[in-house]
């Protein structure tokens, strides 16, 4: 297998190019597809014997506590890259998806407390998987105060691509800390190795969003990234062949 | 320049700017002081909760302590001479690191008979918070080295520090004070001891390489 194509999309130049290609057909698609999950989730999927109708936030909960973590783990993923292998694409990549990764937890932890209102009656309860969504939430924004303070770009890289890695590998052991510390959440909802336990008008739907969420974060993140391409890279010469040619 | 005399110069510093540490140690004890002021001063809330109070005092206090200590030398060159000095930077990066620890975890040990009589911890929990606070330091100085070590180059660091830094304390303080909370039921403790061990373990693995990154980056 070559490995030519992951050279070339590691030069900020061809992936620009390659992402000016796919950013809007990743987040029109991811919206097309996260608005047929949503209203089939909200409007017609069957309520739940036990939650009536409050279950559905569910649709908006999943996806985006799922995307917080697969936002992390990208960013820590990215770090190694950036630190390793020295790739110029990776920072790039962190300061894109780490605001992303923020809202998403924002969400989750907002959707979260208001099921948690009708179904645990309380808006907050210090359990498990809230405390370390709070913590994940805490993590994102770490790193982008470090971003914000740190001006000279170099730094401001290295710090974000080092506090990623040492998150990457704090994550597991905050998580299950939490876990033994205090347990009340239902488990996860998706696993990879079982059948879901709920029935099929339920979670196909939510399968459908989260595959949404997931395009439309990935066109977000690819649109970021373009941005900061061109902001990094404005003294080159195929920056400026761009920018007249096609305007910003 | 060796091993040897760099330990030994971070000694001398360390003992002729005492200042910082005993800071610390004052600040820790006033944060104690806050908790029966400010909640409850009776014996039936301070106990139970005398070890998170001291964990989370602690946690505060070495955060304190440890975002100065590369700013001097990063202000008059030290830094830049340790990263060309020819010795390995991580190396260096464990051998301060283990000093500084010494320097604010044993008058830190000195204290806390004073504040766990002061919080009514129970007797028979005072040697499990000395191995909780034993074993789970060396995990807060590590991490919290690679925080100061980023944000070395900013004026006002300190705050930044500790939003970065103060997530990755969490598991500490959860083992810790599980740890201290078990022993007062007369629970099996030692599993907790055992994780916050482990914990300092792996930081160890990871930290000094990552300071190191982190200097080699604020110098440039």
């Amino acid at each position: 297998m070559s490995w030519a194509w992951f050279h070339r999309l590691g030069s900020p130049k061809s992936f620009f190019f390659w992402s000016k290609r796919w950013a809007r057909p990743a987040f029109l698609s991811g919206l097309i597809i996260l608005i047929v999950g949503l209203v089939w989730g909200l409007a017609f999927a069957p309520p739940d014997y036990q939650q009536g109708d409050s279950f559905r936030i569910i649709y908006i909960h999943v996806p985006a506590a799922m995307l917080a973590q697969t936002c992390y783990f990208a960013l820590g993923v990215a770090g190694i890259v950036s630190l390793v292998w020295q790739m110029k694409i990776a920072p790039m990549f962190i300061r894109a998806v780490a605001p992303i990764g923020a809202v998403m937890a924002f969400i989750s932890l907002v959707t979260g407390a208001i099921w948690g209102k009708t179904a645990w009656g309380t808006w907050w309860v210090w359990d498990a998987r809230l405390t370390s969504v709070l913590v994940l939430f805490f993590l994102y924004m770490g790193i982008i105060a470090l971003q914000n303070a740190l001006e000279e770009t170099a730094l401001a890289d290295k710090a974000t691509a080092v506090i990623s890695v040492v998150g990457l590998i704090n994550l597991p052991i905050i998580k299950y800390s939490v876990v033994w510390w205090n347990t009340l959440h239902q488990g996860a909802t998706f696993t990879l190795t079982e059948k879901p336990a709920m029935p099929v008008e339920m979670w196909l739907p939510l399968l459908i969003a989260v595959i949404g969420f997931y395009c439309m974060v990935m066109g977000l993140a690819l649109w970021r990234m373009q941005t900061i391409i061109l902001l990094r890279e404005h003294r080159t010469q195929w920056v400026k062949q761009e920018v007249t040619d096609h305007g910003v | 320049m060796t091993y040897l005399t760099f330990g030994r110069t971070q000694c001398r510093v360390l003992w002729r700017r005492k200042q910082d540490t005993v800071n610390a140690l004052l600040f820790f004890v006033m944060v104690v002081a806050l908790f029966p002021l400010g909640i409850n001063p009776s014996a039936a809330f301070l106990a139970p909760a005398a070890g998170g109070i001291i964990w989370c005092a602690a946690v505060l206090a070495i955060l304190m302590a440890i975002d100065g200590i590369f700013k001097e030398d990063f202000r008059d060159g030290t830094l830049e001479q340790w990263v060309v000095c020819g010795l390995s930077l991580p190396v260096l990066m464990l051998i301060k690191v283990a000093i500084h620890w010494f320097a604010v975890v044993f008058p830190l040990l000195l204290v806390m008979p004073l504040v766990s009589e002061m919080l009514m911890l129970p007797s028979g929990s005072f040697w499990v918070l000395v191995a909780t606070v034993l074993a789970g330091t060396p995990c807060l100085f590590l991490l919290g080295a690679i925080g100061a070590a980023l944000t070395v180059s900013l004026k006002q660091g300190a705050t930044l520090v500790i939003l970065v830094i103060l997530p990755f304390y969490l598991p500490v303080i959860i083992f810790a004070t599980s740890a201290i909370e078990a022993s007062q039921v007369g629970l099996p403790y030692i599993g907790f001891v055992a994780m916050l061990l482990a914990v300092s373990l792996l930081s160890l693995v990871v930290s000094p390489f990552m300071t190191a990154v982190a200097v080699k980056a604020s110098v440039n």
